[in-house]
């Protein structure tokens, strides 16, 4: 009796334990609502996507009121039990190799052992608790010439069909435009989103979507300020960085005004980027410095997210400029030269900020899209005097591009940053 | 007489010793040849440090290259290399490779692999970032990297695992690297890793992976060509959110129906298609030669900007707005419109080896059908479109 009494005990363990481990599997899937709207849905329940492009800082993330991350790869396990422990969902990505990385399309080894190599790691992640959405192949779009990439995408969106009926299969383009849409459309049926990476082109994006006829729901993948592809060049090649504040209000904007109101197709976005990354500059996309300090984007994602901003405010940097000439101009200076940086910002609650000065050389890069950029490394320079939010310093003897940063910071470290490029010669 | 006796029977003695010592051998026994593999004297990349010279191993702040002696694959150490790229822009390393010796790889490239030992210290995983290089005597490089089809059991953990490289699997056609005079084979790291790796060597290897010769692409080399053939390749009507553009009916082919309002700019009022299937389209032979031409039906002749976009190039996207010099009426309200490319400012910086799409801008409104696009021979003035007696 007695051991008939353990045997059943170990069953009901045994049965509690497979209960939990299937029952932590939630399953996605993208319906049309009674509006005639897309919905994404989580174990049932309508789910819009508030999410960042994130690696790190999950606390403040979900603090602010997010509810997912995407990430762009299956290299980092740890990624996805960090997020389920924050109660972030994830959207996983699958590298798929570009074109601009060397992949070649017409190589049936290269593209078979890749779509063997991702198989592998869909079957290992797809019963994680935080997997929402796979993220199949990101920016393959971009500068490419072998439209057979759409048919590897389509044979992991199909294989996921196959193992995996939870979670709806997403590809990410560089924006959008007709061709890229009709190939999708025709190649890759296995789709359920597009995932549509849009900085500057987010203004008419979801317009162009039905233009183009695309009829499938789409996610706002990463989207932020406008990028520096797009961003004006000085006579030198340096790309211009609008400030901080300037930033800010472009979000604002763009996620109130834009992403939010196309309630039709979108299911939601992903803001790039909740971390630090050079692209051209150290600050252009990033929402925190590198030293890890949260900027007034990260202020903006949680108004945006949750209708109210935080209690303490990052300051924020509205203008620069160099020489009494402002940011979007170019700046050129002599060598070895008095030279004053002034900035404009708004305190708004905080009693004291602190203001610092970075120099360093111009960061030419001639990397597109994700791929990878160097930092610099900062340069000494003379400071002759700091008065209020005016810095007069010594311009370098070395001829050459330069660009200053100006940082402001409260003592909870939330910063804002504007730089200005300029050319010694 | 005798002397002649005497050499008959030498003779006969040599002959039947001779044939005494003669081999049997079977008429159906194959000819032993020496493979291409076999001849090829240059096998061994590496097996341990002292044997087989390597450059690059200075440790820096972005990697740390040591022989280790514990746990090799094969040889007394073997090579470990710990790297970040985050500081760099090159980290790699170069095998001699029988002391840099030209090497003539053509004989074995369809037949063997580079082969290596590779494990990593503790967990497992399916891919690292690491690429071989094989560069050329005149300084060509080709690369490849690892294939999830050739990592022995899908995964680098702390078994020696085999990887092969498939000479096949460089990309030297591409990059105009002589396989038939290589100097020596490079590994380059990029992002992040830790890696242990051992007895790196050519070994026979069937590969059996063809490439495609897909190129999408459509050259065309005499005109006319009927353009945008098929409505899936139109892009700018889609009937559930405006009605100001639809399909038509009127002509030959593909046609728009315009119903813009003349009083304000609308938002819906672009219109585009595919020259031909959204391939990338050549017509650089012919584009010096070749005009748009399209037909329109109207009461009176709209305002348009006809657009040309680019797969790719420097210059992407030319544009023309239309006048009155464009355009020929041929009675009962059909016009036909006719656009030289050359008369297209920028025309000569744009790609027309890669033309993508053709796109057209209503500007003011008004209502009208346009189409039957076609790319005819044009041989007159560009400034005088119409006034060219070849139409």
């Amino acid at each position: 009796m007695e051991r008939n009494i353990n045997i059943f005990i170990c069953l009901v363990f045994v049965m509690a334990y497979s209960f939990n481990t299937y029952s932590q599997v939630n399953k996605v899937q993208v319906i049309k609502n009674a509006l005639g709207n897309f919905e994404l849905q989580r174990n049932g329940k309508p789910y819009y996507i508030k999410g960042a492009g994130a690696k790190a800082h999950f606390d403040l993330l979900a603090q602010s009121g997010a509810n997912s991350i995407r990430v762009w790869s299956t290299n980092n396990n740890a990624l996805l039990d960090s997020a389920y422990n924050h109660n972030l969902s994830v959207s996983l990505g699958l590298y798929v190799r570009p074109e601009r990385s060397g992949m070649d399309y017409n190589d049936e080894y290269a593209v078979k052992g890749q779509i063997e190599y991702l198989k592998n790691e869909v079957l290992r992640y797809k019963d994680h608790p935080a997997l929402l959405v796979w993220g199949i192949g990101n920016e393959v779009d971009l500068r490419y010439s072998n439209f057979k990439v759409w048919e590897t995408i389509e044979i992991i969106a199909k294989f996921i069909k196959e193992v995996d009926p939870y979670h709806p299969t997403m590809t990410v383009i560089a924006g959008v435009d007709p061709s890229k849409a009709f190939y999708i459309k025709k190649n890759c049926p296995s789709i359920d989103i597009l995932g549509l990476n849009v900085y500057g082109s987010i203004e008419n994006a979801g317009a162009n979507l039905r233009k183009f006829n695309w009829e499938k729901p789409y996610i706002v993948s990463e989207w932020g300020v406008n990028g520096p592809f797009e961003a004006r060049k000085t006579s030198w090649n340096a790309k211009i960085e609008p400030p901080n504040g300037v930033k800010a209000d472009q979000r604002k904007r763009r996620y109130l005004e834009i992403i939010e109101k196309d309630k039709e197709l979108c299911l939601g976005s992903y803001c790039f980027l909740w971390g630090q990354k050079q692209e051209s500059t150290a600050t252009w996309h990033g929402m925190f410095l590198s030293n890890g300090n949260p900027t007034e984007a990260v202020d903006v994602m949680q108004y945006c997210w949750t209708g109210e901003w935080p209690k303490s405010r990052a300051p924020s940097i509205k203008n620069i400029s160099l020489e009494n000439i402002g940011w979007r101009k170019d700046h050129v200076l002599s060598p070895s030269k008095q030279a004053t940086l002034r900035i404009d910002y708004f305190k708004y609650n905080n009693e004291q900020v602190t203001l610092e000065y970075i120099l360093y050389p111009e960061a030419f890069s001639n990397k597109i899209g994700g791929d990878i950029q160097l930092s610099p490394d900062p340069i000494n320079f003379e400071i002759i005097q700091k008065i209020g939010s005016e810095l007069t310093f010594i311009t370098p003897s070395k001829k050459g591009a330069y660009r200053i940063f100006a940082y402001v910071k409260n003592n909870k470290r939330q910063s804002s940053v504007a730089n200005i490029p300029f050319l010694v010669e | 007489m005798k002397l002649n006796i005497q050499i008959i029977i030498g003779f006969f003695i040599f002959c039947s010793l001779s044939c005494g010592s003669m081999r049997e051998v079977s008429i159906y026994e194959p000819s032993k040849s020496i493979s291409a593999f076999d001849q090829f004297p240059y096998k061994t990349l590496f097996t341990n440090s002292s044997e087989n010279g390597l450059w690059g191993v200075k440790n820096n702040n972005c990697k740390e290259v040591y022989f280790d002696t514990k746990n090799s694959f094969i040889g007394k150490d073997h090579l470990h290399i710990k790297w970040d790229a985050s500081k760099c822009n090159y980290i790699g390393m170069g095998l001699k490779w029988s002391n840099y010796k030209p090497k003539n790889l053509i004989p074995i490239i369809e037949s063997t692999a580079i082969e290596l030992r590779v494990r990593i210290d503790s967990g497992s995983i399916s891919n690292t970032p690491m690429f071989f290089i094989l560069l050329d005597y005149g300084g060509n490089q080709c690369r490849a990297n690892i294939n999830y089809l050739d990592l022995e059991g899908g995964k680098i953990d702390t078994q020696w695992r085999r990887i092969r490289i498939p000479l096949q699997a460089f990309n030297y056609e591409k990059r105009g690297v002589n396989m038939s005079n290589i100097k020596e084979l490079r590994l380059e790291f990029q992002r992040k890793g830790d890696l242990h790796i051992d007895n790196i060597l050519i070994v026979p290897h069937d590969h059996n992976y063809h490439k495609a010769k897909a190129t999408f692409k459509k050259v065309f080399k005499s005109n006319p060509i009927q353009l945008g053939v098929g409505k899936e390749y139109w892009w700018g009507i889609n009937t559930k959110y405006s009605s100001s553009l639809q399909f038509g009916t009127s002509f030959k082919n593909e046609s728009i129906v315009v119903d813009l309002p003349q009083s304000k700019e609308s938002s819906w009022n672009i219109f585009g298609f595919s020259p031909y299937q959204w391939l990338r389209i050549d017509i650089s032979n012919i584009y010096s030669t070749s005009a748009l031409k399209f037909k329109i039906k109207a009461t009176q002749i709209p305002k348009l900007q006809a657009n040309f976009f680019a797969y790719t190039g420097k210059k992407r996207r030319l544009f023309k707005i239309l006048n009155q010099s464009h355009f020929i009426d041929k009675g009962d309200g059909i016009y036909e419109a006719y656009l030289p490319l050359k008369a297209i400012k920028g025309h000569g910086e744009f790609r027309w080896d890669e033309l993508k799409e053709i796109r057209f801008k209503i500007l003011g409104g008004g209502q009208f059908e346009l189409g039957d696009f076609q790319l005819i021979e044009f041989r007159g003035n560009p400034k005088k479109p119409t006034q060219w007696k070849g139409i």
